[in-house]
């Protein structure tokens, strides 16, 4: 009995110390990311530039908080931060800082306004990103020039006709006016922007349309687009997808630049982008060509 | 043949070893195929990889077995007038589903999605009567030398400064989530399957790495994880689901399953939310005013390789 006894722990020695050997080399397979990344951080200031900056972005981040864009450049942009431990709000691309991941759908926004066409959506399930914090130069636009007094303001001198004629001031302002590219030279600035409140835009009776609802502006023309964007069918939404879920709706001008509609080489109204990083190369090939080639042979 | 492994697991608890993994190992090894398992089963070995997982990557990972909801058929469309090819829909993929993201050995970094970039042809009037055989025209699409029409295949790793470029159409694939899905018909060990609400998933334990589902895919959806993933644990998505983006180990295979720990939960997949021109269409093919079911109604939509009877839930359409 004894002996029985001295075999089974012999075997269950022998058995643990195998067990502890193998998930000895376990370990040490799963610690092998880490060292690869070592290896990658260690090689990265031999690479210029970008690398460099990548590697030093850690230490940065405290001071200089991460900006990324949304939809095109010059447009939304989210700053980066930790809502809890570990969760960022959105994680940005380092190669062209585009947003890449939302940790929060939903961080910064707003209720959108009424529109009509939205009456199955429940209340607070329709959201958008307001513009107002960027607009902060627009009241200044009221009280500065257009303020209705001054020697060339009284009484304000608005355009008697809508005839284009470049401003000389406004394009020194913006300098995008210069190649204002909509409606093939059918449309103006007041086609769109308020006569007297400069902070709104304008629909089709002369009432003020808020920014944060500028596809009622939009829609004046392109009726086709609101019915696919009120329905989902076009434009950008994250959130939830249930059709009466809560989502952020993403607002014409956050991926269409108003005031050069057509840019971009295929000229479908977004501008060009510069592309994420490719995926690594197959095994042996050291460049893209091999795709170039038509693959059947005649 | 009882398997070492499973003899290991046994000498360690007849040593009567203090160390959780041996345990873990034990259980892990004897775990049923997740469709066998009984609730209790799937809460403790739900248990048991948060516990793991959490050690392992240093932060409060959960791993989520929320089943599917009644009434729901998932589907997905995809504009492809719009796509632009950024590859932002690739990247977002990896940064929420704990893909490997190695850069050193080959295989070591899986990306679900691809990008596919198309040459555009032209039906131009001189090139109409060219073609193979000669005379016969646009009827057979071109050859080599006088190209009609869209004569390459796709290219995978064009790099321009800028997209969306001149003559280029652009076109996302993954996992079109098929309704009679190749993989399934040939996984010999029954792990991919198709879920109630319509996505075809993995149970990753059972994955043996035949890699006969990855030769069955018609979308060449499917990646088989060569090399032990490599997942920095900055990185890694502590917000998981047992059947979607848990960590892998060397060996199983994987592929796209529409983030299910996001949409199980009534979330927009990650690709849909970072498209910067909205191409992307996630929703309910059973809920009539769902944005796929309305993209249905009144676009034109067509599905990749529909010839093959696999039905996909994956919806191209253009305007």
């Amino acid at each position: 009995m004894k002996k029985i006894a001295l075999y089974t722990t012999i075997f269950a020695l022998f058995g643990g110390a195998l067990y502890v050997a193998v998930a000895a080399g376990k370990t040490g397979a799963a610690t092998q990311p880490a060292e690869a990344q070592a290896a990658t951080t260690e090689a990265a200031p031999a690479q210029p530039a970008a690398a460099a900056e990548t590697a030093a972005a850690p230490a940065d981040a405290a001071k200089e908080p991460v900006v990324c864009f949304e939809s095109r450049k010059g447009a939304s942009e989210v700053t980066q931060r930790e809502i809890r431990p570990g969760w960022p709000n959105v994680k940005c691309s380092p190669t062209t800082g585009a947003a890449l991941w939302y940790g929060d759908p939903f961080d910064g926004t707003v209720p959108m306004g009424k529109m009509p066409g939205l009456e199955n959506i429940p209340e607070g399930h329709a959201l958008v990103k307001p513009r107002s914090e960027k607009l902060a130069i627009l009241p200044m636009c009221a009280t500065a020039c257009h303020n209705g007094v001054g020697p060339k303001f009284t009484p304000p001198t608005l355009p008697k006709d809508k005839k284009p004629t470049p401003i000389p001031t406004m394009e020194g302002l913006l300098p995008e006016l210069k190649e204002f590219q909509h409606g093939r030279g059918r449309l103006w600035c007041l086609d769109c922007h308020h006569t007297t409140q400069r902070n709104k835009l304008v629909d089709n009776f002369g009432d003020p349309i808020d920014f944060d609802q500028s596809q009622l502006l939009c829609g004046k023309c392109h009726g086709d687009k609101l019915r696919d964007w009120r329905d989902g069918i076009h434009g950008k939404r994250i959130g939830e997808w249930a059709s009466d879920g809560k989502k952020r709706w993403f607002l014409c001008t956050e991926c269409h630049n108003p005031h050069n509609v057509q840019q971009g080489e295929r000229n479908r109204g977004f501008a060009q982008l510069q592309p994420e990083p490719p995926p690594p190369l197959p095994k042996g090939m050291p460049d893209m060509k091999h795709e170039l080639v038509h693959p059947v042979a005649h | 043949m009882l398997s070492l492994s499973s003899l290991m697991g046994t000498a360690a608890l007849m040593a009567e070893s203090d160390d959780a993994q041996a345990a873990i190992e034990w259980a892990e090894h004897f775990q049923k195929n997740y469709r066998l398992m009984t609730d209790e089963e799937k809460a403790e070995a739900r248990a048991r990889l948060e516990k793991r997982y959490s050690e392992e990557y240093g932060k409060q990972v959960t791993v989520d077995t929320t089943p599917a909801q009644p009434g729901v058929l998932m589907g997905y469309a995809l504009n492809i007038r719009k796509c632009i090819g950024c590859r932002r829909c690739v990247h977002a993929c990896v940064a929420e589903n704990n893909q490997s993201r190695g850069k050193n050995r080959p295989g070591e970094k899986i990306e679900w999605i691809q990008v596919l970039r198309m040459e555009r042809g032209k039906f131009d009037a001189e090139k109409m009567n060219h073609g193979y055989p000669e005379g016969l025209g646009i009827q057979v699409g071109g050859n080599a030398y006088t190209p009609v029409g869209q004569v390459l295949e796709g290219q995978y790793h064009y790099t321009p400064d800028l997209v969306p470029e001149k003559d280029a159409t652009y076109m996302p694939i993954a996992c079109m989530q098929c309704e009679k899905p190749p993989c399934v018909k040939v996984c010999p060990v029954r792990t991919t399957y198709r879920e109630p609400d319509g996505v075809v998933v993995i149970d990753y334990n059972w994955c043996i790495g035949c890699r006969m589902c990855m030769g069955a895919c018609p979308y060449w959806a499917r990646r088989l994880n060569v090399t032990n993933p490599v997942l920095p644990k900055e990185e890694m998505n502590p917000v998981t689901h047992y059947l979607g983006n848990r960590p892998r180990m060397r060996g199983v295979v994987e592929k796209c399953h529409w983030c299910l720990q996001r949409t199980r939960h009534g979330r927009y997949p990650a690709c849909v939310e970072v498209c910067p021109v909205g191409a992307r269409k996630f929703g309910n093919l059973l809920d009539p005013n769902s944005e796929v079911s309305l993209i249905l109604a009144r676009k034109n939509v067509f599905r990749l390789k529909a010839d093959l009877n696999t039905f996909p839930k994956f919806f191209y359409f253009y305007d």
